[in-house]
């Protein structure tokens, strides 16, 4: 019984003067950072799925277009990062309240990138306030902030012609018998851990070591035919493996599982050409490219949006096998 | 899987019907970004990455649509989900003592009449819902529809949590209750009409609505129309009308006795005398069948079909009835196998959908069906597309009395009764005010329930700037007793249900984010409570840091009201065992500096100055602080009216100041003059220890003073010690 609900959608106007490139809810889902190739950042207040009329701020600093935004967990403050095709990735912080001209400044400038930097994603919070960039230039950066407000960068060659996305693992491993937490016990140390899709159309994981103070690339994903435009790996909400999904140029959608930290990673692709209504699909091919993938924040529930317009919600359903479950279209 | 597809189609729709492939061609896409809070995407059109840089004339229009794969449910359907929520509890209760206390217990008698009382309960709330929706109008879910819950929680519970004891018992009697209870035939509005007639059996519904309530077993309706044929003009029907009467009203029903054995014997013996009215039936001479309207004898004979169990007959009969599955399944058990039990329904039922199969687009029938057939699994997986609650519910009571597999599959890492409350409280998850009830049901659901109930938890909004509005009006109210320290509204909730499942790490990082926000807010005594409350010394460590930088920023009057805030502090962390010594002193310097200034403000110079020379002896004072003390000091030391500092104080003083001067000259004056630079808003260290050579210059006068006068050290030495005795 295939329902087609029409969803009373509340659009929002964001007087953006040039495309979205992408927009992030805060922690809590109610602060709304969109971006866009008119160069700026913007900020509103989000309520019930509505902004709240005048709330908006505009963050102006970039002089290109700006690919993506992402919000800092807020025991950090509130901080948003933005990074854009003038090769900069931009920190920004929120003035206290009550302070006079009270809003968004930008406290840091990374500049260390020489082409468009792609892809920003801040680490889980249990590793501190850590920043993984993605840039053309084929190199990978990680930007690490103190408490004194110091920062620190590494930056090192991670997909040759151009890295488009970056992921972090989960803090903690997947598979590990959870014990009840008591107050005044200490959790197991957290691992650094970030996954980069590039233009070579490979995955790569990449690790930090702490005898050498350095990254080192631990695994590669070999499996799409084309540049990979987006990796998202699966918070770790107890699921007994560690899942990444991939999204590619060659029209495919890949979930790579890796059942414990010496076994190997197997990838399934997802096969839209099982989902009625969706014409002459290939078994394991998307109707065109496929450009972000994103897991839910609990319950491993995949969307991907696809270039044929539409989004789709995946989930792995009782027998482990991923179907597609809802999509929505314009 | 098709059934499971939901389409959402955006209203009002971005891009006009028809004009998708324009939109692409143009180079556009759309992109999305997920709600940490509920189920909700906003959803926007956006540049292909791989296209050419996207021209447009002049402004266009960049809207962002917020969409939900969930519906948030209505203020009936939350009652709803909130009441059940209590009796799912009480079944978790139930399942983790018995994990303590064994599977025999689990099976025994007292456990089975908790979960048969919790079954009930959920089918009394499915009623009352019903009833209470039907009467409504603007109901998210239709009166229909938690009928059909009903329906199926009651059939479940007729099938498989019958009374302690009667598992095996025939179970036809009470399948023909539930019938009878949820699918009413035939209707009251078809015996009022019948009633109302003086020759009811012309009517073209007599003799159909007296089969009908035969098959139900309804004896009182058809009594009742049978002693309307008294005036009939056969004969023969007249006679076997008043014989059939009798009958109906006294077959035995399982109820009636106390064991099986005597129903059987009676049942038996039951039979005997409707096969009686057979013969006489039989013996009705063709030419008295008809009444000149209906061939009362076919008709009757189908009645007697029915008593005697034929099973060609019933079925017959339901097909003409307009019937269904069910009604001819439950009539085998009471009709043509009184000794029908549970186990061996499947079978039966199997047979009669060959030839009346349940309607495939009918959720609530394929339930039944799969009920019926004895494949409890099956029933959840068409209950979970009926209702995600009616799946996560049944599934919940199924895995308790063993009917589904408790292993977890391997590739999802989750047992069926696991995946489908987990299913539940992610729609749960689509109304974040509801996130109470979901962690419940998600913590229910080992490893991965646990960890999504974290994820929910942390990103509960807490709604801090209310905590601190209150927190600001007591103080107001209670004047210069402010209280601090509380943990209000949401926080204290969340942190309750964080103890209650022993999620002290989800706690401490909700704690350290209420601090963070307290800060922002300047709210630095409620920022320090929650610094501690997470045992976060380090962050605790920043928020003095940021208290003191607002003596630097906004003066001493607004630092003392500040440190005001977190002084109470200071007490309860002295007591607590785990806190960091470092961070405690930096947390009484910011309060004895503050003393020092309050003190200043009043013109006690005297007790002023004792501070500052204590603050420079206990070795609480930072070294970064050394230089702002020291220009403090300044001020003391050139006043007029009387010598405020011993002499051996002064040369405390002296020390420290040049302690600060040597090593800023050996290249440390970052560590030394730090704060005061920023202090003096002066650019570098020059003009700092320019400041601080007006110190050296008031000591060095201070010392001539005391010298001259001679008597004064005394005088103030005996002062301190005094004080100190």
């Amino acid at each position: 019984m295939s329902s087609a609900i029409t969803t009373e959608a509340v659009p929002i106007e964001t007087a953006h003067e040039d495309m979205i490139h992408e927009a992030q809810l805060d922690y809590y889902g109610k602060r709304l950072a969109t971006c866009s190739s008119d160069r700026t950042v913007k900020i509103f207040d989000v309520v019930e799925g509505e902004t709240v009329k005048s709330s908006g701020h505009t963050l102006k600093g970039h002089t290109g277009p700006v690919w993506q935004v992402a919000w800092a967990h807020p025991k950090f403050g509130n901080i948003l990062a933005s990074c854009s095709y003038d090769g900069k990735v931009l920190i920004w912080g929120e003035r206290s309240q009550g302070t006079v001209g009270g809003g968004w400044t930008k406290v840091k400038e990374h500049t260390l990138h020489t082409a468009s930097v792609n892809a920003i994603s801040w680490a889980p919070h249990e590793l501190g306030a850590i920043l993984a960039c993605a840039s053309s230039d084929g190199k990978l950066s990680v930007l690490t902030f103190k408490d004194d407000g110091q920062w620190g960068a590494d930056i090192f060659n991670g997909h040759a012609i151009g890295c488009n996305s970056v992921s972090w693992a989960p803090a903690t491993q997947p598979g590990s018998l959870i014990h009840p937490q008591q107050p005044g016990t200490q959790p197991a140390a957290p691992f650094k851990r970030f996954s980069s899709a590039g233009c070579d159309n490979l995955v790569r994981i990449w690790g930090y070591r702490e005898d050498t103070q350095s990254w080192v690339e631990e695994e590669t994903l070999d499996g799409h035919t084309d540049w990979v435009r987006d990796v998202a790996w699966a918070s770790n909400i107890g699921l007994p493996r560690s899942y990444i999904a991939t999204a590619s140029q060659d029209k495919s959608v890949l979930i790579w599982t890796k059942d414990s930290p010496t076994s190997p990673w197997v990838k399934t692709a997802l096969d839209p050409s099982t989902t009625p209504g969706v014409p002459s699909a290939v078994a394991g091919k998307f109707p065109d490219v496929v450009w972000r993938v994103s897991w839910s924040l609990a319950g491993n529930i995949l969307a991907v949006s696809c270039g044929d317009g539409k989004v789709t919600l995946w989930k792995e359903n009782i027998r482990g096998e991923w179907e597609c479950v809802s999509d929505m279209s314009s | 899987m098709s059934s499971t597809n939901h389409h959402l189609n955006l209203f009002p729709p971005l891009i006009q019907a028809g004009h998708a492939e324009q939109f692409i061609q143009s180079g556009k896409t759309i992109s999305f970004a997920q709600s940490p809070l509920n189920q909700s995407h906003a959803v926007f059109p956006s540049a292909r990455q791989d296209a050419p840089s996207i021209k447009y004339s002049g402004v266009e229009e960049q809207p962002i649509f917020f969409a939900s794969s969930e519906t948030s449910p209505s203020s009936e359907r939350r009652l709803f989900i909130g009441d059940t929520s209590i009796i799912f509890a009480a079944l978790q209760n139930l399942t983790n003592t018995a994990q303590n206390r064994g599977q025999d217990w689990l099976q025994s008698q007292e456990t089975h009449n908790v979960i048969r009382k919790l079954t009930l309960d959920y089918i009394n709330f499915a009623r009352e819902c019903w009833i209470h929706t039907s009467s409504q109008d603007s109901s998210q879910f239709s009166g229909d529809h938690y009928r059909s819950l009903y329906t199926c929680l009651s059939l479940f519970a007729v099938l498989y949590v019958p009374e302690y004891g009667y598992e095996d018992a025939p179970v036809g009697d009470d399948l023909m209750e539930w019938l009878n209870v949820h699918f009413i035939e035939p209707s009251t509005e078809e015996g009022d009409h019948l009633s109302s007639l003086d020759h009811p059996w012309e009517d073209d519904t007599f003799w159909p609505y007296l089969v009908r309530v035969t098959l139900r077993g309804l004896s009182k309706a058809a009594t009742f129309f049978l002693g309307t044929l008294s005036t009939h003009p056969s004969d023969n029907l007249r006679r076997l009308a008043q014989q059939l009467s009798p009958l109906l009203q006294s077959q035995p029903h399982l109820q009636s006795f106390e064991a099986e054995r005597d129903f059987a014997y009676a049942s038996h013996r039951w039979k005997d005398k409707v096969q009686a009215l057979r013969l006489e039936l039989d013996n009705v001479p063709e030419i008295d069948r008809h009444d000149g309207t209906e061939n009362w004898w076919d008709r009757l004979s189908d009645i007697v079909g029915v008593l005697e169990g034929r099973n060609e007959v019933i079925r017959r009969v339901c097909e003409d009835l307009g019937a269904d599955w069910r009604e001819a399944s439950v009539s085998w058990g009471v009709f043509t196998d009184v000794r029908l039990r549970r186990q061996d329904l499947p079978e039966v039922v199997s047979q009669v959908v060959e030839d009346m199969p349940p309607d495939p687009t009918n959720l609530e029938d394929m339930v039944h069906a799969a009920l019926f057939s004895g494949d409890p699994a099956k029933a959840l997986s068409h209950a979970a597309l009926l209702d995600p609650w009616l799946a996560a519910h049944m599934a919940d009571l199924m895995q308790s009395l063993s009917l589904i597999e408790k292993e977890t599959n391997e590739d999802s890492g989750l047992n069926i009764r696991d995946f489908y409350v987990l299913s539940y409280s992610q729609y749960l998850h689509a109304d974040p005010a509801l996130w109470r009830i979901t962690v419940a049901y998600m913590f229910s659901c080992g490893e991965t329930g646990v960890r999504s109930a974290d994820e929910v938890l942390m990103h509960v909004s807490l709604r801090l700037s209310s905590v601190g509005t209150i927190a600001h009006s007591q103080e107001e109210t209670n004047g210069a007793n402010m209280k601090s320290g509380d943990l209000a509204g949401v926080v204290k909730d969340i942190n309750a249900t964080c103890y209650e499942y022993q999620r002290e790490e989800v706690r401490r990082t909700i704690c350290r984010i209420a601090a963070q926000s307290f800060v922002q807010g300047k709210e630095y005594g409620l920022a320090l409570s929650y610094a501690s409350s997470a045992e976060d010394w380090p962050g605790l460590g920043r928020v003095v840091d940021r208290v003191l930088q607002e003596y630097i920023s906004a003066g001493p009057e607004q630092f003392t009201r500040y440190v005001a805030g977190i002084a109470p502090s200071l007490q309860a962390l002295r007591m607590q065992s785990g806190a960091q010594g470092i961070f405690i002193h930096r947390l009484m310097f910011a309060v004895r500096y503050a003393e020092f200034h309050q003190r200043l403000s009043n013109r006690d110079l005297q007790d002023a100055a004792w501070d500052l020379i204590s603050m420079f002896q206990d070795g609480i004072a930072p070294k970064s602080w050394w230089g702002v003390l020291l220009c403090d000091a300044q001020q003391l030391l050139q006043y007029d009216g009387t010598l405020l500092f011993p002499y051996a104080s002064a040369c405390i003083l002296l020390q420290h100041l040049e302690e600060v001067i040597t090593r800023t000259d050996q290249g440390s004056g970052d560590e030394y003059l730090r704060v005061l630079i920023s202090k003096l808003g002066c650019s570098g260290t020059t003009e700092a220890l320019h400041a601080l050579q007006g110190v050296r210059l008031a000591l060095a006068k201070y010392f001539a003073r005391c010298t001259m006068i001679g008597t004064g050290e005394k005088q103030v030495a005996e002062r301190k010690f005094g004080a100190v005795v």
